[in-house]
């Protein structure tokens, strides 16, 4: 599991332990007998189903205690589950779905019942998609994805068992602990915060979409559900810590992941997370977990590094001619681990990321790094111009491109700027045509009316003057972007 | 303060919070701050910040959307109908 040992696992806590919470949201938990028989009751349904042997299913990720009964029963079933975010629309749904052959929709509802469409298969949509597996994969995640569909992530089933194995040893993790869901079930990170708890008979406290953002219930179920494992995204930590007033003496491990953890906000996740050990913690879909970092509360730098490989990931650096680096250096990052998907199931999309080296397949991460002479990793950016502005991957290059389209620009370079707040904000350097007497504000209505809000840059500087170039006659984004914040920090 | 007082005012503000060192001559009255991305929600707040200090406009009052924040004018109009009159 996601495999069909989990729902073992589930039926075993609860011979053990028939009364002890698995899973609570909001207004209600579910123990582990429930949870089991809740299972058992969605196997029959799905046994009465006319599904082949081995069939994947489509279950969109809703955050509920019957979606991941559902799940359950999917992977008892020997059944494979295609799961994408609850907010993908009717089309791009029944796309996903036809595109992995998912054979029906399946959803379940608070009363338990459960809901099967069958989906009307199209070979010609899904050529090109590989068949899943069940005996390698019965968990289907997608990435999000600026634009177009979602990329399908088959999750290995021993690949998930030796993460979990892991997950269980570093965090010190028994079935006495509390984790707080807090991202959607279609991420790679419920393999930790749901999937990894249940195996072990924890408590898994689910964050709905709804309460994302409401700062007190968040507050109020960490104090009031006795969570001890946070794991989010530097949102959830502000959130958690932003009133000073609050402290959760009951956490025992916070993991910061999915962006850069800002500075400014560690002195009060310190002070809100007294008792806890703090790792940053850096991974994607197609590989889970690659590399951690245990937080000093004494040493904490300005810069958060992303550490070093969990055990049995390698990782290379490599240089701008395509060879790994020996020692310090800067390149991209690519890894190897235990953990790693065995491709996208659109075929045509493996090549240009999963590449083999010396026996081993590696997934390049488009993420730029510099390791220290002492192996410590940091994040410097993005190889392919993907940035994140108030957590919504954009790409830099597209951004060029729409503001090169004006007629009175003759060259455009928007760089990512750091932002305590929106994590980067963008900054476009714009050399216009003679005689043109564009301005940025002008500049600006122009990408507002062809860019979403998130991609128009915050600053804009325009210029009669060309551009720097590199050595190679490139435009000099490198000079561009440390010009730009030495001139922000001087004023 | 005349409602021409005002919209300099408000552009003036905007000049220096939102848009350091660029060329502002672009920002009239009925230029759209907000499609344009002048002004994002965290933005939005500090100007709503900024408008209920300096011309006691009472925030619970006003709908804080970003049509009643959109442009100069609307601003203008916005501090007009709801700024208290200061005690002489």
């Amino acid at each position: 599991m996601p495999s069909p040992q989990l729902a073992d696992a589930v039926g075993e806590h609860r011979e053990k332990h028939a009364d002890r919470v698995a899973l609570s949201c909001c207004h209600r938990s579910v123990t582990y007998q429930q949870l089991d028989d809740l299972t058992r009751t969605f196997a029959d349904r799905l046994r009465r189903l006319p599904l082949a042997p081995g069939a994947t299913v489509c279950v969109p990720a809703h955050k509920s205690p019957e979606t991941v009964a559902l799940l359950l029963a999917v992977f008892r079933q020997g059944l494979v589950a295609l799961v994408p975010s609850p907010d993908l629309g009717a089309e791009a749904l029944a796309r996903l779905s036809r595109r992995a052959r998912a054979s029906h929709l399946l959803g379940a509802d608070e009363q338990g019942s459960v809901s099967a469409e069958p989906v009307e298969p199209d070979e010609a949509e899904a050529a090109g998609f590989a068949v899943p597996d069940p005996a390698r994969t019965r968990l289907l995640l997608t990435t999000s994805g600026s634009t177009g569909t979602p990329k399908i992530v088959p999750i290995p089933v021993d690949g998930f068992t030796a993460f979990a194995d892991w997950a269980g040893h570093a965090f010190h993790l028994t079935g006495d602990d509390v984790a707080l869901s807090y991202a959607p079930l279609n991420f790679d990170l419920a393999l930790l915060d749901v999937w990894t708890f249940l195996r072990l008979g924890a408590h898994v406290v689910l964050v709905g979409k709804e309460q994302a953002a409401d700062a007190r219930h968040l507050r109020e179920l960490v104090a009031g559900r006795g969570v001890s494992f946070v794991q989010g995204v530097p949102m959830l930590h502000r959130l958690l810590a932003q009133d000073a007033e609050a402290t959760f003496p009951a956490v025992r491990q916070a993991v910061f992941t999915g962006e850069a953890m800002p500075a400014d906000l560690l002195p009060s996740v310190f002070a809100a997370f007294p008792e806890a050990r703090l790792h940053n913690v850096f991974g994607c879909t197609e590989t889970n977990d690659s590399f951690i970092h245990e937080v000093s509360r004494t040493r904490a730098g300005e810069r958060m590094p992303i550490g070093r490989p969990l055990p049995g990931v390698r990782a290379l650096v490599v240089g701008v001619d395509g060879t790994p680096l020996e020692g310090a250096g800067g390149g991209e990052l690519l890894v190897s681990t235990p953990f790693q998907t065995g491709g996208y199931l659109e075929r045509s999309l493996n090549d240009r990321v999963f590449t083999e080296i010396d026996g081993r397949v590696y997934y390049r991460t488009g993420d730029l790094v510099t390791r220290s002479a002492d192996g410590l990793v940091h994040l410097e950016g993005r190889a392919d111009w993907q940035v994140k502005v108030r957590g919504i991957r954009t790409n830099l290059q597209e951004v060029e491109a729409v503001i090169a389209t004006h007629p009175d620009v003759a060259e455009a370079v928007v760089v990512a700027l750091p932002d305590d707040q929106a994590g980067v904000r963008l900054h476009a350097t714009v050399t216009r045509r003679p005689v043109a007497a564009l301005t940025g504000l002008a500049l600006r209505s122009y990408a507002g009316a062809r860019l979403p809000r998130h991609a128009i840059p915050a600053s804009v500087h325009i210029t009669d003057q060309p551009l720097p170039r590199t050595s190679t006659g490139k435009p000099d984004r490198n000079r561009i972007r440390a010009d730009r914040m030495k001139e922000t920090s001087a004023a | 303060m005349t409602a021409q007082d005002i919209a300099d005012e408000i552009r003036a503000f905007i000049a220096a919070e939102f848009l350091a060192g660029e060329d502002a001559s672009d920002l009239t009255d009925d230029y759209d701050i907000v499609a344009s991305g002048v002004i994002d929600s965290l933005g939005l707040v500090r100007l709503v910040s900024h408008i209920a200090t300096a011309y006691r406009v009472p925030v619970d009052g006003i709908d804080i959307t970003p049509d009643n924040f959109r442009t100069i004018a609307a601003i203008t109009d916005l501090i007009g109908e709801h700024s208290e009159p200061v005690a002489a």
